[in-house]
């Protein structure tokens, strides 16, 4: 029992932590990867191969790294270099990490889209910008949302790697706690809670995916 | 003369697809444009409806110019002129090209709202005179998945007409269709005609050339 009354504060600390992480990189991540997507497919092809070039860092290194260097490497970087706090770091390699791998998801549900609903809109008049609001970023959110589920379980798992920069978040509570009893309990109670939270969010985006069901 | 076509050239890359083509519409007038698979009827559609650029030639409707040859080059509208061209042009597509997460009241509204040219009540009104005129009024409601081919094409008329565009074309209008529907699609465009819009059908299929009763125009050999 003494385990548990210093794991539940511990966890519950953690817990901001944890959440938070996950929140805000959701949150921001989601939006800037669409802003991204259509970046990448830009004419512009100058503008398109430093996108590229930027998801293929993101995607190409571990998560690990971009948060070890965006807190300890980035501020030696000649005039954009900035020395970020530890939790500025974190959200910055988060957002940038996940916006990097949604993006390409969004890429791929609009070239999935046919040309012929674009063509459509442009017959009726409607702008690019409109047509692409109205007419196929909802039809390619049904398509992708299979595919950003899988990637926010993922977010769900990664928030662990905030270790790195020594934040405080639920498998760190873990970890003391397990030290300092001497006993594996407080790492099954934490995996239980990762499932809890895995579970409820399974619900969320099985809800989310049924609110597109309304049309084939 | 509603639809002025002149002299228009197209190819892709080697390809020649078609060459000085020349016609006119005129109010209430039917113009079919038949000829085999692969002649060029889509591109010419497409051209109309600047979905695809011209090599050489001139187009305008109501004195209002989509390109003109200057110098042998052709040359096309400014933007705000090009808007206004749009709006005056309307295309049924091969396939409908519905957009499938809307009712088909919603993909008749979807052009006035962002247009912003009416109110309300008046786009209401009219989107329930076309379904009407159309015979779907039980299916404004319907998603497209929910409809039948013949039924979908009724959509995706109702949506170009919303405009109440001057010209209006159809790409291959009976190549989905079965005997049944088959003769009521040139009863509607008859209809549409009557209405004194300009109409431009291409196709393939000679029964519906000869059901049409227009100008027809020949595309290749
Ligand atoms: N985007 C394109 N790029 C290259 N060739 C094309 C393209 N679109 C059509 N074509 C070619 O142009 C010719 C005419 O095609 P199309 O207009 O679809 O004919 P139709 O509608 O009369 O069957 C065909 O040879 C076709 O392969
Ligand atoms: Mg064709």
């Amino acid at each position: 029992m003494k385990v548990f009354n210093m794991l539940l504060p511990m966890t519950m600390e953690g817990l901001k932590v944890t959440l938070g992480v996950f929140l805000i990189t959701l949150v921001l991540s989601v939006p800037l990867s669409i802003i991204v997507a259509k970046l990448r497919m830009s004419k512009n092809k100058l503008v398109a191969k430093i996108v590229g070039i930027y998801i293929y860092i993101m995607r190409g290194t571990p998560l690990l790294l971009q948060l070890m260097f965006i807190f300890f490497g980035f501020h030696y970087i000649p005039v954009i270099g900035y020395a970020f706090s530890r939790h500025q770091a974190i959200a910055v390699a988060f957002i940038l990490n996940y916006t990097a791998y949604f993006s390409e998801i969004f890429r791929g549900g609009i070239n999935s889209i046919d040309v012929g609903q674009t063509e459509a809109s442009t017959v009726l008049g409607l702008s690019k910008r409109y047509s692409f609001m109205k007419v196929i970023l909802p039809q390619v959110i049904k398509n992708v949302m299979p595919s950003i589920g899988n990637e926010v379980i993922t977010l769900v798992k990664d928030t662990s790697l905030v270790y790195i920069l020594g934040v405080a978040d639920i498998l760190k509570a873990a970890k003391a706690v397990s030290n300092t009893y001497s006993t594996f309990v407080p790492y099954i109670f934490i995996g239980l809670v990762y499932l809890l939270i895995v579970a409820v969010l399974t619900k969320v985006l099985d809800n989310v995916e049924a609110k597109f069901n309304y049309y084939r | 003369m509603t639809l002025i076509a002149e002299n228009l050239n197209k190819s892709f890359g080697d390809t020649l697809v078609f060459k000085d083509i020349f016609f006119t519409v005129d109010k209430g007038e039917i113009l079919v444009i038949k000829g085999k698979s692969g002649q060029g009827k889509t591109t010419l559609l497409r051209c109309l409806n600047y979905l695809e650029v011209l090599d050489k030639g001139s187009i305008s409707i109501n004195g209002k110019y989509l390109c003109k040859d200057a110098d042998g080059k052709v040359q096309y509208a400014e933007k705000e002129d090009l808007k206004a061209y749009r709006l005056d042009i309307g295309l049924v597509f091969q396939n409908y090209n519905l957009f499938p997460h809307m009712t088909a009241k919603e993909n008749l509204l979807l052009a006035p709202k962002f247009l912003d040219n009416m109110t309300e009540e008046e786009m209401e009104k009219r989107a329930k005179e076309l379904l009407a005129q159309l015979d779907i009024s039980d299916k404004e409601n319907s998603y497209p998945y929910q409809l039948s081919g013949g039924q979908q094409q009724r959509v995706a008329i109702a949506r170009a007409c919303m405009l109440n565009p001057s010209v209006l074309c159809f790409d291959e209008p009976t190549s989905a269709l079965d005997e049944e529907t088959r003769g009521q699609i040139s009863k509607i465009i008859k209809g549409l005609a009557n209405q004194g819009m300009a109409i431009i059908v291409v196709t393939h299929d000679s029964s519906l050339v000869e059901e049409l009763e227009g100008n027809v125009l020949t595309m290749g050999k």
